[in-house]
């Protein structure tokens, strides 16, 4: 638009000054003299005889530069022209002309801020899936799953279950049945389970084991593992409190709880891991083993299972009750124990579910008595910690409160 | 930032101390007896610096800022800030390493580093999972999943060094141009895996072929606008430097293993007793504690002889490498002292060995303040609902912090000294060659960044 001022000496009140200027083509640096016009930053040739370009003050953009320096490029380049401006007063008038230039790093200062709120919603974001969004993921994935495959996973699961088994009691054998003076136990045991797996016709095997261990607990694994612990063995009764607890497990490995659960624990860690960075974090097998032995399902799945229980108890001939009663029992113990607040009423609506559709019938019995007997001997090594061959009514002092592991909820 | 320019002038390459000299004498022949003038650094604005010369602008203190404070953006945002943390270092890095009097440009934006990141993140976890899934469904056994992921950890890792190298080149901006880098991260990555594997069937003799064979591959595929780049320097003579420090550190441990395996009675070795027992008196004369003892003592030394050492060879291949690079008829040197590198990490031992008896300090002093505190106002701890998730949340935040301030510590006294140490001993050849390079065309993406950074390798 306008010529260039034909003397250098004209008092030409745009500011103007030195500065290098590479074109973006070749690496030539040439000097120049740049001028603050109205319209645009003029880049005058160094002889003064033309104007070599003219920026508009819109497009100008800063590129990063040591201290003192300002450097300059343009909005959407292609070539890298870029200019250099070492004059301070000059570089002020710059500044002040172009509105993208960010001198005193308040743009900088709110782009920090944008990424420290975005990331807070993202972590938001993350926990709200975590909390919500995995459980439904989960239930989807869950049925889809291949039975061989579960299976497999299973067995993984269960190595590890084994070590930590094991690791708290190095003593003994960890699991009863196969001391000396164990076998009729193990004989008995596996009578229950096998006329249960019988009757069930579930596409599993199950293998149920007895862990020696004081704890009024059981628990399943993915693919047919149920662990039975020696202290709710000798809070049972009868044959059929035992057996219910364990068609309540078969339950949860029917229902595929198990496999549920360790979905969500590892998307879970899988979800933060990633966001921290951290992505192939191991181990998760050992995630899943200590989410099994730590977590207790859901309300819901554990209605399930206990009606599973009801269903294969009736037709096995047994009776569909017991799995209330020892539920209650062990119930009445934890009141006293512990501040489980929450698990009385629970039981007691579970109580009543399982008394409602439980029909009325002469259960049939699943042991005789000498080997009922022998069953609840099972774990000869386990010193007699219950009183429940005289009526486990009155709260048991010797129980010891167990360790960190909050398992012995009442979720069989 | 003047007076240590001032300082490294004075310090030229004729004032070196002479406890140099045997490193030194191997060095490439001597630059072009320039007689330096004892100038003081030309401030920015004012007269150009010698040409060829390489300088870093930048000072500790502006980095310290930059990186403290990047830490607790890190530690507010669980990490997200770092892919803006690491553009902004790079911006301060690059920006301040001036070369024949211009400085370097970083154009690279967080977001594509973000960008990059999740893409990686795309690739890697159907292959995370296919693993897992193939290790449940064909029974492989735990280990063989490991190593199936140490494999893929490996091979993805050397590709994803090439690839973000790449990223980095060409949001390298000097003077208008960008370096550009292409070949295969692939062919890379199998070139890098063979020599490493040599490298540890060697026992680190084959270091210096490695890296004149991978920087060789490197450079040919590197350019600055269209000037091509080589490798110059000879595995041989990193070789002969490097001898005598693998000798004084592996020496001890090969000297007591052999001698160790030279006394032990062989055909005694996994016979059995008369009573069924398994020998014991395999070990020769000097019995099996003597042997062990020599072993574990020769381990020992080896070890401290390495740490000790370690500055030199840090010293010794920056110059070996500085010195090979080559763009067209520009060629590098660089004089890093090995007494620079040993300040440099005897600077960062101390400021850890300070931080340590800070930390110690500050958190028995915390710790004593909220007891006295809470007794002055008689709650127990028992009393304090959710004590548990509090204690585990601040000894969280307490970790996570200690450890973003010792990273720091290490980026801003090991990583960045290092940076300073090496652009301030360099200096280019025939640098009016730079005022007749010609531009060349292409980008590429930041998917090797995400990768490295999705791998779990930080890098600047």
């Amino acid at each position: 638009m306008s010529t260039a001022p034909e003397m250098p000496a004209a008092p030409a009140p745009p500011p103007r000054g030195e500065a290098f200027y590479f074109d973006g083509i070749t690496s030539k640096r040439h000097d120049v003299i740049v001028e603050a016009a109205a319209s645009a930053l003029r880049i005058i040739d160094d002889s003064q005889s033309h104007v070599v370009d003219a920026w508009n003050y819109a497009d100008l953009r800063a590129r990063s530069s040591p201290e003192g320096v300002m450097r300059l490029g343009r909005r959407g380049e292609v070539a890298l022209a870029r200019l250099e401006v070492r004059d301070a007063a000059l570089a002020a008038a710059i500044d002040e002309r172009a509105p993208a230039l960010d001198r005193g790093g308040a743009a900088d200062r709110r782009l920090r801020q944008r990424v420290v709120v975005l990331s807070l919603a993202a972590i938001a974001s993350v926990v709200l899936t975590a909390v919500f969004g995995m459980p439904v993921l989960a239930n989807k994935i869950t049925p889809i799953i291949p039975l061989r495959i579960e299976k497999k996973f299973g067995e993984a699961i269960d190595r590890q279950v084994r070590t930590m088994l094991d690791a708290e009691r190095s003593s003994e054998a960890f699991l009863c049945g196969a001391g000396a003076g164990e076998a009729p136990g193990r004989k008995a045991l596996d009578k229950v389970v096998q006329d249960l797996e019988q009757t069930a016709h579930a596409p599993y095997h199950f293998h149920v084991e007895v862990v020696r261990q004081p704890v009024t607990n059981a628990f399943a694994l993915p693919g047919g593992h149920i662990y039975v612990y020696d202290g709710l063995l000798k809070k049972s009764e009868t044959a059929h409190e035992l057996a219910g607890v364990i068609a309540h497990e078969m339950g949860h490995v029917v229902h595929r709880d198990g496999t549920r659960t360790v979905l969500e624990s590892a998307g879970l860690s899988f979800l933060f891991g990633m966001m921290l960075g951290d992505f192939v974090g191991g181990g998760a097998v050992v995630i899943a083993a200590k989410t099994i032995l730590s977590s207790s399902y859901s309300r819901h799945a554990e209605a399930a299972a206990d009606r599973y229980s009801v269903e294969l108890m009736q037709k096995a001939g047994g009776d569909p009750k017991a799995l209330g009663a020892i539920l209650s029992r062990i119930a009445a113990d934890k009141d006293e124990g512990f501040e489980l607040l929450r698990d009385h009423p629970e039981t007691k609506n579970r109580i009543a579910a399982i008394n409602a559709v439980s029909t009325e019938g002469r259960p049939q019995p699943l042991l005789s008595g000498a080997e009922w007997k022998a069953l609840k001997a099972i774990c000869a090594a386990l010193p007699d910690s219950g009183a429940s061959d005289n009526q486990a009514k009155s709260p048991d002092p010797s129980k010891p409160p167990t360790r960190a592991k909050p398992a012995p909820q009442a979720k069989p | 930032m003047h007076a240590r320019a001032r300082t490294s002038c004075r310090l030229g390459p004729n004032a070196w101390p002479n406890f140099m000299t045997d490193v030194a004498a191997l060095d490439p022949p001597p630059l072009p007896p320039v007689p330096l003038p004892p100038l003081p650094a030309p401030p920015i604005g004012g007269p150009p610096p010698l040409p060829g010369m390489m300088r870093f602008l930048g000072s500790e203190g502006a980095y310290w800022q930059l990186r403290i404070r990047g830490a607790a953006l890190l530690l507010v945002t669980l990490g997200i800030y770092r892919f803006w943390l690491m553009t902004d270092v790079r911006r301060f890095l690059w920006s301040n390493t001036e070369i024949a009097g211009e400085t370097l440009e970083y154009d690279g934006l967080a977001t594509e580093l973000l960008v990059g990141f999740l893409f990686a993140i795309a690739i890697l976890i159907p292959i995370y999972a296919g693993i897992a899934m193939a290790t449940l469904a064909f029974e492989l056994p735990d280990f063989a999943s490991a190593l199936g992921g140490l494999a893929l950890f490996v091979v993805f890792g050397a590709f994803a060094r090439y690839r973000a190298r790449r990223y980095r080149l060409t949001r390298t901006v000097f003077r208008g141009l960008r370096f550009h880098q292409d070949g295969s991260g692939w062919l890379y990555a199998l070139f890098a895996i063979l020599w490493w594997s040599l490298i540890i069937v060697s026992f680190g003799l084959a270091y210096p072929w490695a890296q004149a064979s991978l920087q060789r591959y490197m450079m040919r595929h590197t350019s600055y606008g269209k000037l091509p780049g080589r490798f110059d320097g000879s595995g041989w003579r990193l070789f002969v430097r490097g001898l005598p420090l693998w000798l004084v550190s592996l020496g001890p441990l090969l000297a007591a293993g052999g001698f160790a395996v030279s006394q032990i009675d062989w055909q005694a070795l996994g016979s059995v007793d008369s009573d069924g027992s398994l020998k014991i008196d395999f070990a020769g004369p000097l019995g099996a504690e003597a042997l062990i003892g020599f072993a574990v003592g020769g381990l020992g030394l080896s070890v401290l002889f390495a740490i000790l050492l370690y500055p030199v060879f840090q010293a010794i291949v920056y110059r070996w490498w500085l010195s090979g690079l080559r763009f067209g008829d520009i060629a590098v040197t660089s004089r890093l002292r090995i007494g620079r590198v040993y300040v440099i990490y005897l600077r960062y031992v101390g400021f850890v060995f300070l931080f340590m008896i800070a930390a110690g300090a500050a958190g028995g002093l915390l710790f004593g303040a909220f007891f006295a505190l809470l007794s002055a106002v008689q709650i127990s701890t028992h009393q304090i609902p959710g004590r548990e998730l509090i204690g585990a949340g601040v000894g969280l935040l307490v970790y996570a912090a200690f450890a973003l301030v010792l990273a720091a510590m290490h980026q801003v006294l090991v990583t960045f000294g290092l940076w300073r140490a090496a652009a301030q001993s360099a200096e280019i050849s025939n640098a009016p060659i730079l005022d007749t390079i010609e531009a060349k065309a292409g980008l590429s993406s930041a998917l090797g960044e995400g990768l490295v950074d999705a791998l779990g390798f930080g890098s600047v």
